[in-house]
């Protein structure tokens, strides 16, 4: 398989640097146009007046997950290649208590504190300021403290992802947070209705439109699930085509001896007694269990009495090559088994016709020598690469 | 110039999303914003204190070889973040110099609230190794566990904090 597209595979690293600003571009203007700006309306979360922090976070975490499942289930995403933050648990708990105890303080985080500092809010300037200290304050105290290095240190410092944390599959747990996060946007719309009445307003802050949020929200939900269930572990392959074979073709081909070759006559064991030489009797339902010993890229010719499937049943394997053979036993009969009166035929297509009857003529038993440089009889069991044999596992 | 409303939330989810997808199809990393001041402080510690910036359990890893610390996706990223913010608040008619407050709160109440929570912030974010961007939204979009931790509680330290700080947002 092909490496897959994701991430990007930049010529330089300098490239990859550059990719910075237009990501980072379409991220300050996002928040900006989301609202998250304004630290009023940031901190209006915490007093359940305005929702839209929980709102867009959820969405917007929601919406990369799933895009990150599709992709790599399409093969285009190699998540190993991805940088995730390693755990440590501690340091994250307290980091991120005290975190959210400085975002109702200031009203901003880091990253809304940039895009309202260059929407010219200085108490965003002031918040980025306080932020740059907060660091020299740790970088010190990490320096001074060894209970806070300990802190800072603590918890493994690998990767680890809830799916495996929690002993859930990744596709289940992304649809139980998908689940909740729906529920969650509902309960949202409603406390949101209860509580927009106290305190002030905030200018630019759209009129609530509950039912339409939540519309929108479900229909979030609805395509969530759908791609998740669309993408749901590499969707297998089409079904392998049958491709179809003349019956003159298989039987050069059988003359030959060619080698990983298997016919099945799917009129089963019952049925005529008459087969093309070589054909396993197999009911259709029953052939899977012969087909998956089959080892890989074998050839496997299929026909019934009148015709050949034009399609496999999808439990048949998938690295076998199947061809159906032409008007199935009626078109061997037809084709290989009855000679063709030479005189009928103008003098380019004699060679043809002569070459067909000394087919026909081996095949129906009127002459024991087989047509070229072949010396046996039809083989009972076309074998070669095409035997059955224990099945090694692998495919 | 007029102010225009601010997108429907769960579109401007999805729109962010989408931004911070491409950050990982990109550049196999997500977002982050912290990292610029960060960065900014290794810079100047290198300057100052090289020895002691290299053996910082925090500032060390910006600087281990000889790397220049600016040299970072994250830091072509927050300056886009400038870009971006600056262009949407002036598009969208909010490009304002001014102080966001609530009515019943001084100007001069609001700025020390904002440095201390700013203070606050940035101790924050470098003990988790990340922000509401890095560590929340990146990491919990990967399912990382400790950033979904991490989220968790900086909406319980939002909410545990509100009431005492209700008189400066309503």
């Amino acid at each position: 398989m092909s490496t897959p597209l994701f991430p990007l595979a930049f010529g330089s690293e300098d490239w990859r640097l550059l990719s910075g600003l237009p990501v980072g571009f379409l991220f300050g203007f996002v928040l900006e146009r989301g609202g998250f700006g304004n630290a009023r309306r940031l901190a209006a979360q915490f007093y359940l007046r305005d929702m839209t922090v929980f709102k867009v976070m959820f969405t917007a975490i929601l919406t990369a997950m799933m895009g990150l499942f599709g992709l790599e289930a399409a093969g285009l995403v190699d998540r190993s290649h991805l940088w995730i933050n390693p755990t440590f648990l501690p340091a994250q708990a307290v980091g991120g208590f005290l975190l959210g105890v400085g975002f109702i303080l200031s009203g901003l985080c880091p990253g809304t504190a940039v895009v309202s500092m260059a929407s010219g809010r200085l108490d965003a300037l002031v918040a980025l300021l306080g932020i740059v200290v907060g660091i020299a304050g740790f970088a010190v105290g990490v320096d001074l403290f060894p209970s806070l290095e300990a802190l800072y240190q603590a918890g493994t410092g690998q990767v680890s992802l809830l799916p495996d944390a929690l002993g859930v599959p990744p596709l289940v747990l992304g649809l139980a947070i998908l689940g909740v996060a729906v529920l969650a946007f509902l309960g949202a719309e409603k406390v949101e209705t209860r509580f927009q009445g106290h305190g002030s307003p905030v200018e630019g802050t759209p009129s609530p439109r509950p039912r339409a949020e939540f519309a929108v929200a479900a229909a979030l939900g609805a395509a969530g699930v759908l791609a998740l269930v669309a993408a749901r572990p590499p969707s297998p392959p089409p079904p392998p085509a049958v491709e179809p074979v003349a019956p003159l073709e298989l039987a050069e081909a059988l003359i030959r001896r060619e080698a990983g070759l298997l016919i099945l006559d799917l009129r089963g064991e019952s049925a005529e007694t008459e087969r093309v030489p070589g054909a396993h009797p197999v009911r259709r339902e029953e052939a899977a269990g012969l087909l998956a010993q089959i080892p890989a890229g074998s050839t496997v010719v299929i026909y019934d009495g009148d015709a050949a499937p034009t399609e496999v049943p999808p439990d048949w394997p998938r690295l076998l090559r199947y061809r159906g053979l032409q008007g199935g036993w009626e078109g061997w009969k037809r084709e290989v088994l009855t000679p063709m009166p030479a005189s009928h035929f103008s003098l380019e297509e004699q060679g043809r016709v002569a070459r067909q009857n000394q087919i026909s003529a081996y095949f129906s038993g009127a002459s024991p020598a087989p047509p070229a440089a072949a010396t046996a009889p039809p083989p009972a069991v076309i074998t070669g690469g095409a035997t059955p044999k224990k099945k090694g596992g692998g495919c | 110039m007029r102010t225009r409303e601010t997108w429907n939330p769960y579109l401007a989810g999805v729109a962010l999303g989408l931004v911070l997808l491409s950050a990982y199809l990109v550049a196999g990393n997500g977002l982050g914003a912290t990292a610029l001041p960060k960065r900014l402080l290794a810079l100047l510690g290198n300057g100052l204190a090289p020895e002691w910036t290299r053996a910082n359990p925090m500032l060390g890893g910006y600087v281990a070889e000889g790397a220049s610390p600016l040299r970072n996706w994250m830091v072509f990223e927050v300056l886009g973040v400038m870009l971006g913010g600056f262009l949407g608040a002036l598009t969208g008619g909010r490009l304002q110099v001014k102080v966001e407050k609530g009515p019943r709160v001084s100007v001069r109440a609001r700025l020390i609230f904002a440095l201390v929570g700013g203070i606050v912030m940035g101790f924050a974010a470098a003990l988790a190794r990340g922000c509401t961007s890095g560590q929340a939204l990146s990491g919990g979009a990967v399912l990382a566990t400790g950033s979904w931790v991490f989220m968790l509680m900086v909406f319980a330290g939002g909410y545990a904090t509100a009431w005492f700080v209700r008189r400066q947002w309503t």
